[in-house]
């Protein structure tokens, strides 16, 4: 099993460095478009257990030229009981590592504000987390990423 | 609004599929239902094959649909 070992953020938790870029599929019809496919981005995102799904900042999807291929509803803790209509788009995700990085090629993402509030750009739920094992260590103050 | 017409046709389509399709992903464009797939990336997949860079909907039938949440001060980005 692959596994990084990081330092827990003093001020924002189990924060990682991602790759978020278009999906293999839409990578795939963009070429076929004889368009330019996006480059990845390179983004902060918190790890976190409170999240069904993962989350990222519509300033990502805005710079990916990505368009809605889904929908779902939202509830956070700012929004109130009734849950928000939402779009979700298809990325990539890649988290690195030295030795063997976590490829996603096909997510799907909700986009949420993020950036006016937090220090990272996107929210790693546990549909990630569901190929992970992640082991939280505040005592020694680090955190364990293994897949 | 994008996705109008395909989110009106999984909502008008639901009551009848989610006995047969529960679990399933549908594919929608238009107004019109292409066909249920057993996962998201299959879905997905033929959708972009077959539509390219048009809008198409992937949608998974569920007779109750499950709010995906954040325990964070994080603002969603409605519809």
């Amino acid at each position: 099993m692959a596994h990084f070992t990081l330092q827990i953020n003093a001020g924002g938790g189990p924060v990682i460095t991602v790759f978020v870029g278009v999906s293999h599929p839409r990578a795939v019809a963009l070429q076929a478009a004889g368009q330019d496919i996006p480059a990845s981005i390179e983004i902060s995102a918190l790890v976190d257990t409170g999240a069904s799904c993962t989350f990222v900042d519509p300033a990502i999807v805005s710079a990916l030229s990505i368009t809605p291929t889904g929908s779902a509803r939202v509830n956070t803790a700012s929004s109130g009981a009734t849950p928000h209509d939402t779009y979700q788009y298809d990325v990539a995700l890649v988290i690195p590592a030295a030795r063997q990085p976590l490829v996603i090629q096909t997510l799907p993402v909700v986009a949420c504000e993020l950036r006016p509030n937090q220090n990272f750009d996107a929210l790693i739920g546990k549909d990630v987390l569901n190929q992970c094992l992640f082991i939280y260590n505040g005592a020694m103050g680090i955190f364990t990423l293994a897949y | 609004m994008a996705l109008e017409q395909e989110l009106q046709a999984f909502k008008a389509g639901l009551p009848t599929w989610k006995a047969e399709h529960e679990g399933q992903f549908a594919l929608i464009k238009g107004s019109e239902l292409v066909d249920f797939f057993t996962s998201y990336d299959d879905a997905l997949k033929v959708g972009y094959s077959r539509f390219g860079l048009e809008p198409f909907l992937v949608k998974q039938v569920h007779a109750f649909e499950h709010a995906q949440f954040a325990s964070r001060l994080i603002e969603p980005c409605p519809i």
